[in-house]
């Protein structure tokens, strides 16, 4: 048989798929890049056409309108690896320990008034539903990503939403003990199927969750739900606990705007990284814009059944408005350009 | 006042059941990608996992975990360990790496696949903690091994092996993908939690950790020590998924995905640690052999564990003994015969002392396997080494894609088992592989193994140049040769030595 040299494979400095790169490749390069083997062939998987993940994944990731030459291309912005994901999160979760310890020490609940007690029940504690069904939707987004680099955003994102159901959950568990009569701990569930407020994140999030295409879940995930979702609960509620004198509640919204700031960075950066596909991108815009249309009224009518609802000094059609400005503004040939 | 504990908020973090109005419960939880045994939603209620972990726990904990491994290597990197390393040991890592790394990644999305579909809300968040676990052991199997793409081409493999259509990479894959990338999220739990990860990642991770640590290979040792300790937790996920599906009825249909899976993953690993263990690593070395590994961890732990749960030993359990006990035999000969096929080079190093070993470990191997080797070795001694170097292709099994083989020797019991399906004639190396061909044929009847591809002309032209190329040996990196270059025949040149040279060979 052909026998090789030692000499033609001089040592690399890199991975044989990176080193073309005049620069030296950062750990994130290293650790990230083309990772999925489901994508260098037509079929996914070495198991037959007809298994039904099989069929799955053809359609739902291999043939999604949504195209582009090279998803492997893709970069996350903050260049998040594991190990760093575990740093910047450990530090994160530090600052909120010390935020509840020294609420708790300041019998912080207890100064609450009954009737902003009241409002966190109804609009509060049941968030773990919504967080949690961005959790699953993100789990399923890294499943059917068609690449490595996009699949770490997803799994992180999920991750975040762990860490917002437990942080959710622990609130609940200390009101609970405060106020023991309001039902904290066990009317969540009720409110979340039938308060009005929630209603329209739940129909959002149920649709979103079985809209299979990958692509269209996560622009129906990350650049519409999402950002409606932060809008509501992190930036309206936050500002209407301020004002009824829960800091806590103020102070673990913007701790947790940390998280979803950075999922809207690399959401955009993949969109934009969509639309400026040279031979797609022009029926990606088209597309994506199909895919606002559809889901907008879906969270617009969320945000207002929300917040309308919250408290009467907010003023639900402007929050709506402000994300309908920045999505189109997302679509916009200039915010391309200028990027 | 201090922080809450876990338990005083726990449960709440995982009462996220909900009943939907907008889509229907089949359609929110596909039967296909979710449970296709239709146990109630209230009965997956009922998961409790054994081991509870919260988020603010697990990234302080990971952190550390990291924070150690990552510290050993960046201690040990100004070394010149690997420098100096025994190539065979090298070889080790570059199976090792080449095999895992990626497949780690993978279970990232079977990971992903049960925190969506799964309907138990405890069930979601653990596998919430296995995606990132999965995303830790991917990530970090490819960093430490980057380094030594410096060293030596074959490194690369690390991240190319599973992108390549290598003979090897294609059996792991095959395998992989039928138990953890192709199944709906309980039975990816039953086959991937617990057949593979409680029934076999140990064999691995602490098994050649010992191996290393006795190698002075601190790095890897301390590495893949740290990788069991996620994998001992996220694996735990699938114990409770077993009661369910057991109290529920579903006692037959866990079985025989247990069975499946452990099969299938047990050919692979039996190649990935069994080789190593019993022929590379040096005699001095070695801390316990392949099959006593086997016997401790899968014999007594695992065994115990599936009779706890209610279940059975799997079927082919004598099978499988006799398997421990020949599979990585057959391969360490086969591999290394076909060593330019490979992205590591394997050593025969089966010199006298090394084969009393091996005699006393696996009693017979010399009136076996050892009359195998004393063909190559006479041929060498001889002074023709091309003869101890294989050509053309082997038979290949149709459902590990392992060449298909068994004892040699005065025992011989070499043969195929084989099924006539639609025209077409499958080959096995066993009946458990031919069983699970048989229990779903549609899933594996299209795949061609490596020797089909070579007559259908998707190797083209049909000669072993091409073969190899196809494989990526000699396009990734070198191909595979002896690490040692042979050295250890030589060992039966000293005096003393008593070679069993076979009459008339």
């Amino acid at each position: 048989m052909a026998v090789e040299h030692e000499s033609d494979f001089a040592p690399l400095k890199t991975w044989s798929h990176l080193a073309k790169n005049r620069r030296r490749p950062t750990e994130y390069e290293i650790v990230s890049t083309n990772l999925l083997w489901s994508t260098d062939d037509d079929a996914p998987w070495a198991m037959g056409p007809d298994v039904p993940l099989s069929r799955w994944y053809i359609k739902y990731r291999n043939n999604s309108p949504l195209r582009h030459g090279d998803w492997d291309g893709f970069r996350d912005p903050d260049q998040l690896v594991y190990r760093t994901y575990n740093m910047i999160q450990d530090g994160q979760e530090s600052h909120v320990d010390a935020l509840l310890e020294d609420h708790s020490g300041n019998e912080h609940d207890e100064g609450l008034t009954t009737e902003w007690v009241g409002r966190l029940a109804t609009f509060y504690t049941p968030a773990k539903y919504l967080l949690h069904t961005v959790q699953m939707a993100a789990a399923y987004l890294a499943a059917l990503s068609p690449s490595s680099t996009i699949e770490n955003c997803f799994i992180f994102e999920s991750g975040d939403q762990l860490r917002w159901v437990s942080r959710t959950a622990y609130r609940t568990a200390e009101l609970r003990s405060t106020h023991p009569d309001v039902g904290f701990g066990s009317q969540e569930r009720a409110t979340w199927e039938n308060h009005p407020a929630w209603q329209g994140f739940r129909e959002l999030m149920e649709k979103t969750l079985v809209t299979w295409d990958w692509a269209e879940q996560f622009v129906a995930l990350n650049l519409v739900a999402k950002p409606a979702i932060d809008a509501a609960l992190l930036r309206t509620l936050s500002t209407v606990a301020h004002d009824n004198g829960d800091t806590l509640l103020a102070l673990l919204c913007r701790a947790q705007l940390i998280d979803s700031e950075r999922t809207v960075r690399w959401s955009e950066a993949l969109l934009r990284y969509a639309l400026d596909s040279p031979e797609h991108g022009d029926d990606n815009r088209d597309l994506v814009q199909s895919w606002f249309n559809k889901w907008a009224p879906l969270a617009d009518a969320a945000v207002t059944a929300y917040c309308s609802a919250l408290a009467q000094a907010v003023d639900a059609g402007e929050v709506a408005r402000e994300l309908a400005n920045h999505r189109e503004s997302l679509l916009t040939p200039a915010a391309v350009a200028s990027l | 006042m201090p922080l809450l504990e876990r338990s005083a908020w726990y449960d709440i973090a995982r009462d996220t059941n909900w009943t939907p109005k907008y889509v229907e419960v089949d359609e929110l939880f596909p039967p296909d990608q979710s449970d296709p045994y239709g146990i109630p939603v209230a009965e997956w209620e009922t998961f409790d996992e054994p081991y509870k972990v919260s988020y603010r726990e697990y990234v302080s904990v990971q952190r550390e975990k990291d924070a150690g491994a990552y510290s050993v290597k960046a201690a040990l990197a100004r070394s010149s360990y690997y420098e100096d390393a025994d190539p065979a040991y090298l070889s080790m890592l570059k199976l090792h790496y080449g095999a895992i790394a990626l497949s780690e990644y993978a279970a990232c999305q079977s990971d992903a696949r049960m925190t969506r579909f799964s309907k138990a809300p405890g069930m979601r968040n653990m596998a919430t903690f296995g995606m990132l676990d999965e995303l830790r052991h991917g990530q970090i199997q490819l960093y430490f091994p980057h380094q030594l793409v410096s060293l030596d081409r074959q490194f690369d493999w690390a991240h190319q092996a599973h992108h390549s259509k290598n003979w090897a990479a294609i059996a792991g894959r095959h395998a992989l993908d039928d138990v953890m990338m192709t199944r709906d999220a309980v039975t990816t739990s039953v086959m991937l939690n617990f057949a593979f990860e409680t029934g076999l990642t140990n064999i691995q991770m602490i098994g050649l950790s010992a191996d290393a640590a006795n190698m002075g290979d601190f790095t890897f040792s301390n590495l893949i020590t740290s990788i069991q300790s996620d994998e001992a937790r996220h694996a735990q996920i699938g114990t409770p998924v077993l009661e369910i599906m057991v109290r529920n009825g579903r006692k037959a249909e866990a079985q025989q995905a247990v069975d499946i899976a452990f099969w299938r993953i047990h050919r692979i690993f039996a190649i990935l640690t069994g080789i190593p263990m019993d022929y590379w690593i040096p005699l001095e070395k070695r801390d316990r052999s392949f099959k006593e590994y086997m016997t401790e961890f899968v014999g007594e732990q695992f065994e115990r564990q599936l009779l706890d749960l209610g279940l059975e030993r799997p079927w082919y359990w004598d099978i499988f003994l006799e398997d421990v006990e020949t599979h990585h035999h057959c391969q360490a000969a086969a591999t290394w015969a076909w060593r330019n096929t490979l992205w590591w080079n394997p050593t025969g190093n089966v010199g006298p002392r090394e084969r009393a070993w091996l005699e006393e470990k696996y009693p017979g191997w010399n009136d076996t396997f050892g009359m195998y080797w004393d063909v190559m070795i006479e041929n060498i001694r001889a002074g023709h080494p091309e003869k101890s170097e294989a050509v053309g292709m082997p038979a290949m099994c149709n459902m590990c894609q392992i060449p298909i083989s068994n004892k040699g020797g005065t025992v011989w019991q070499a043969r195929a088992y084989q099924l006539e399906y639609e025209g077409r004639l499958y080959s096995f190396c066993s009946t458990v592989c031919k069983w699970i061909f048989e229990l779903e044929p549609s899933r594996y009847k299209t795949f061609n193994t490596i020797a089909d591809r070579m007559y259908n002309g998707e190797i083209s032209p049909n000669t072993p140049e091409s073969i190899l190329q196809y494989m990526g040996s000699g396009v990734i990196s070198q191909g595979g040769r002896d690490a040692h270059d042979l050295a250890w025949v030589r060992a039966y040149d000293e005096p003393g030595a008593t070679p069993r040279l076979v009459a008339g060979s």
